[in-house]
């Protein structure tokens, strides 16, 4: 166990502790859960960020984690939002694709002048702009719709967008989209570790969020609307806070993925199947509101997606389809939710 | 000016598919709370059913609305009992959400599959009769469509006010709780309501199936259009749905003559959120306030 | 004690982890009008409620004419011969006065005796039969009650159970409403009240229990409790006053 922690401060060459302080750390975290969870963490981080060395850079297996990575990205947005707040937002497709559009746009009209590629300013920006997206739609849905209402809302904003995109052909390049300039795929090695990244990153700002009062509130409202307005608790302003974090967390991802893709178009940006279904099969299967949900899920969502479209080929959304349904019947509070004990029924 | 109210005539007739399936959506969302997303695809199975009885068999899409909408009740039947009890019971929403669309999935890759994505019609001998109305042109089997969607509303109308059951199905669709005390099992009337929606898509499908062309992907598009269509005709209102069913092939059909389909498909989506944000309880307001 | 129509047995119910009730027993006998009276929260909804249904309990048996309630669901019940008027009373408001008492008349055992039931209905309420085609939801507080009653009616019960009656209206229709309830029970129906009207209900009454946060702190015959000076203090206020005849 304590032979790799040695490995990760190297080659990561991120910021760690000394592996002396390391060694004490394992032991105290034997003893109390909290740092146990911490080394597990660390060390599922060197496992995954050593891997492309072990197996190669271009392996299939590197690829499904990419994929795996980035669906648990946009999974932990969509979580903060639906599955913390409780308001299920059924448009998550038009934050990841502004996402990737702002990227190629910022790139084409040389926007920032800055370093090209995977360049962090851009990225950031890719997360604002879904951000802004989300203030303008979320304070007419958010406040005055509710539940069911809320979702067609968010669902008919992201379809209007879509077909906005579609038809302003000269800016956003319609259906056919925007190719990237510059830079051509060397290997799928930065994609990945910057996917590692921002997994790291969401999950800790997921879990910063919902250990704070911010998350405490966003919990009371989801159980409870009325009761967490009595208590003085502003609705709205919880409600469009969790909304245009998880938004910003989808947008950067997508703009990563952008990146990776080197073009932006609607059928891949946009696509209702990919960036709005899958994100919430998978916080459900996983289990909602969860920070651990997010991550089985998206683990076995593409295990079975990547897997079965390779294996059945054309029949794989059949076979989806009756996964999700055997899913949500059975299971429908998911695999995380299955280690509570279930309440007694009416 | 003829082609305007040609559009118009055919908006009309087109939106009365839209409608004929909001009525379906409306009941089961109505009492269920759930949004069967897969009412599209359910549609255009029913229309595939229908054409191959046609082309296979060469029973006339008219008469085979008898067999089909047997068939589609009792799919409804099992829908219910089969996938959707437990997610109705506990109102939860996201799961019976998304079992609506691991239906969908399943039908629309099934029917990919099994009859390939090419476009299929109901083409019978009679079918380009043209008949000529107050100045406008239009095919008998649409007139036809018109006639078979306003009977079947009527006959969901009547069931839902005269019958016992239908009765029955209102009381639980406002209250499902106090409906259990009056005796009425929820999972029963639950089926019923299923089992009618279906009914209507099987309906909407042999229209189809005789109006238009039709592929395996168009089912999500005419999904989210009932969708809307049931939310401007209000949740429950069976006349309501139907206009609003009208209402958007109307508005559809129009737009895409001035602006064009795509713009056409955005100005949908904007009504959309207009009415549930502006009225959500449908054009024609509240119907009713709790006692 | 043989001649027991409703018993209940050491129930506890909780809504998750809150323990609403705590071992709670009381029976009704025959002809009779029995009178669960308490404070908020006590605990009294949640008696009727587990009886009729529509809420499981933990532990404790309930028995209707001796046979057991608790695995039934609330369709069984009602057939078994029990109506629960719920608090708010619950109407279908989009439907018509006459199409709510047709749903109080749903289940097979009462169906064929509609007819006659509707009688019975519109001679106690006859504002109900001008109404008839009216909306439940347009009617007036006292109207609406009085359609509850009437629905329950409409089942052909065996046991009546009555949640809060008297809530939300005037002194005066309280007073029709509870004169109704007497009624009843000079028809042959038994009555199991759930009452914040600690008075009118202890009036009414042939027994009664007091509740508090889920336990059962006193019984009695209902004159008695009325007279009880602590049952005064607590929840009537003001000096003992006789009974009249």
């Amino acid at each position: 166990m304590m032979k790799k922690t040695r490995k990760s401060s190297e080659q990561l060459g991120r910021a760690k502790d000394p592996s002396g302080f390391l060694k004490s750390l394992v032991q105290a975290g034997l003893k109390n859960r909290i740092f146990l969870i911490i080394i597990i963490a660390v060390l599922a981080l060197v496992l995954f960020g050593t891997m492309p060395f072990m197996i190669g850079v271009d392996s299939f297996f590197i690829y499904y984690l990419f994929m795996v990575f980035i669906y648990i990205v946009v999974s932990q947005g969509w979580n903060l939002i639906g599955g913390y707040t409780g308001q299920v937002s059924l448009g998550t497709h038009a934050f990841f694709a502004l996402g990737g559009y702002t990227t190629a746009l910022i790139w084409l009209h040389d926007i920032t002048h800055t370093w090209y590629y995977f360049d962090p300013l851009v990225m950031a920006l890719s997360g604002v702009v879904p951000a802004i997206f989300a203030i303008i739609i979320g304070i007419p849905t958010l406040s005055r719709l509710r539940g069911d209402y809320f979702s067609f809302g968010t669902l008919a904003a992201a379809q209007i967008l879509q077909i906005v995109i579609l038809r302003t052909t000269a800016f956003s390049g319609g259906a056919v989209g925007l190719r990237l300039p510059a830079g051509g795929f060397t290997d799928l090695g930065r994609y990945y570790w910057t996917a590692l990244l921002l997994v790291v990153l969401a999950v800790v700002a997921v879990y910063a969020i919902t250990k704070s009062r911010i998350g405490l509130a966003l919990r009371a409202i989801s159980e409870d609307e009325m009761s967490a307005a009595s208590h003085g608790i502003h609705i709205l302003k919880y409600k469009l806070l969790a909304f245009i974090i998880g938004s910003f967390i989808i947008g950067v991802c997508g703009s990563l993925f952008a990146y990776y893709q080197f073009i932006v178009n609607p059928s891949s940006m946009m696509s209702l199947d990919r960036w709005m279904f899958y994100p919430l099969l998978i916080c459900v299967l996983g289990g909602n509101g969860t920070i651990m949900g997010p991550i089985i899920g998206a683990f076995i969502v593409v295990t079975l997606f990547t897997f079965g479209e390779n294996l059945v080929g054309r029949v794989h959304p059949m076979l989806s389809g009756i996964l999700i349904i055997l899913v949500m019947k059975f299971m429908p509070t998911g695999i995380w939710g299955l280690k509570d004990k279930i309440s007694p029924r009416r | 000016m003829e082609i305007v109210i040609q559009a118009l005539v055919n908006g009309i007739l087109f939106g009365t598919m839209y409608g004929t399936a909001a009525i379906g959506l409306s009941l089961i969302f109505g009492t269920m709370r759930i949004v069967f997303i897969a009412q599209g695809s359910i549609i255009i199975f029913f229309s595939y059913l229908c054409f191959w009885l046609f082309t296979l068999l060469g029973i006339d899409p008219y008469l085979s609305i008898i067999p089909i909408v047997l068939v589609a009740l009792l799919l409804g039947v099992a829908f219910y009992y089969g996938l959707f009890k437990e997610s109705a019971a506990l109102q939860d929403r996201i799961s019976s959400l998304l079992i609506a669309v691991g239906v969908m999935f399943v039908a629309e890759n099934f029917m990919t599959v099994a009859w390939t994505p090419n476009p299929r019609a109901v083409v019978t001998t009679y079918g380009f009769y043209t008949v000529r109305l107050f100045g406008i042109h239009t095919t008998l089997t649409r007139l036809i469509a018109l006639g078979i969607a306003i009977l079947a509303t009527t006959g969901v109308f009547l069931f839902l006010r005269k019958t016992l059951i239908g009765t029955a199905v209102r009381a639980c669709s406002e209250d499902s709780e106090a409906s259990s005390l009056m005796g009425i099992s929820p999972h029963r009337v639950n089926a019923v309501a299923f089992a009618i929606g279906t009914g209507l898509a099987g309906i909407a499908g042999i229209n189809f199936a005789t109006t238009y062309s039709f592929d395996p992907n168009y089912g999500f598009d005419i999904a989210i259009k009932a969708l809307i269509a049931l939310t401007l005709g209000g949740i429950g209102n069976v006349g309501g749905a139907l206009l609003g069913g009208i209402i958007i092939g109307v508005i559809e059909s129009m737009a895409s003559y001035y602006v064009g389909m795509g713009w056409a498909q955005g100005i949908l989506f904007v009504i959309f959120i207009l009415t549930l944000t502006l009225r959500p309880y449908g054009l024609f307001g509240k119907i009713s306030q709790k006692a | 004690m043989a001649n027991q129509l409703l018993e209940v047995k050491g129930l506890a119910v909780s809504y998750g982890d809150v323990h609403a009730l705590w071992d709670v027993s009381l029976q009704v006998e025959e002809e009779a009008i029995v009178a669960l009276v308490g404070a908020n929260g006590a605990g009294k909804t949640t008696i009727l409620k587990t009886i009729s249904g529509l809420v499981r309990a933990r532990k404790g048996e309930i028995l209707f004419e001796g046979k057991p309630l608790n695995h039934l669901r609330p369709q069984e019940i009602v057939d078994m011969g029990i109506t629960h008027v719920p608090e708010g009373r619950r109407l279908f408001a989009s439907l018509t006065v006459l199409e709510n008492l047709k749903i109080g008349a749903y289940i097979p055992r009462a169906r064929p005796f509609f007819a006659e039931s509707l009688e019975r209905v519109y001679s106690l309420f006859p504002v109900l039969q001008n109404r008839k085609n009216q909306r439940a939801g347009t009617l007036s507080g006292g109207e609406q009650q009085m359609l509850a009653i009437a629905r329950a009616i409409m089942a052909r019960p065996k046991l009546i159970m009555l949640d809060e009656p008297s809530l939300g209206l005037s002194p005066i229709l309280v007073k029709t409403i509870f004169q109704l309830i007497a009624t009843l029970n000079e028809q042959k129906a038994r009555i199991l009240l759930v009452e914040q009207n600690v008075n009118q209900a202890l009036k009414i009454a042939h027994h009664a229990y007091v509740l508090k946060t889920g336990k059962v702190v006193m019984s009695g015959r209902g004159e008695d409790l009325l007279a009880n000076e602590e049952i005064r203090k607590a929840y009537i206020g003001g000096m003992a006053v006789k009974r009249k005849k």
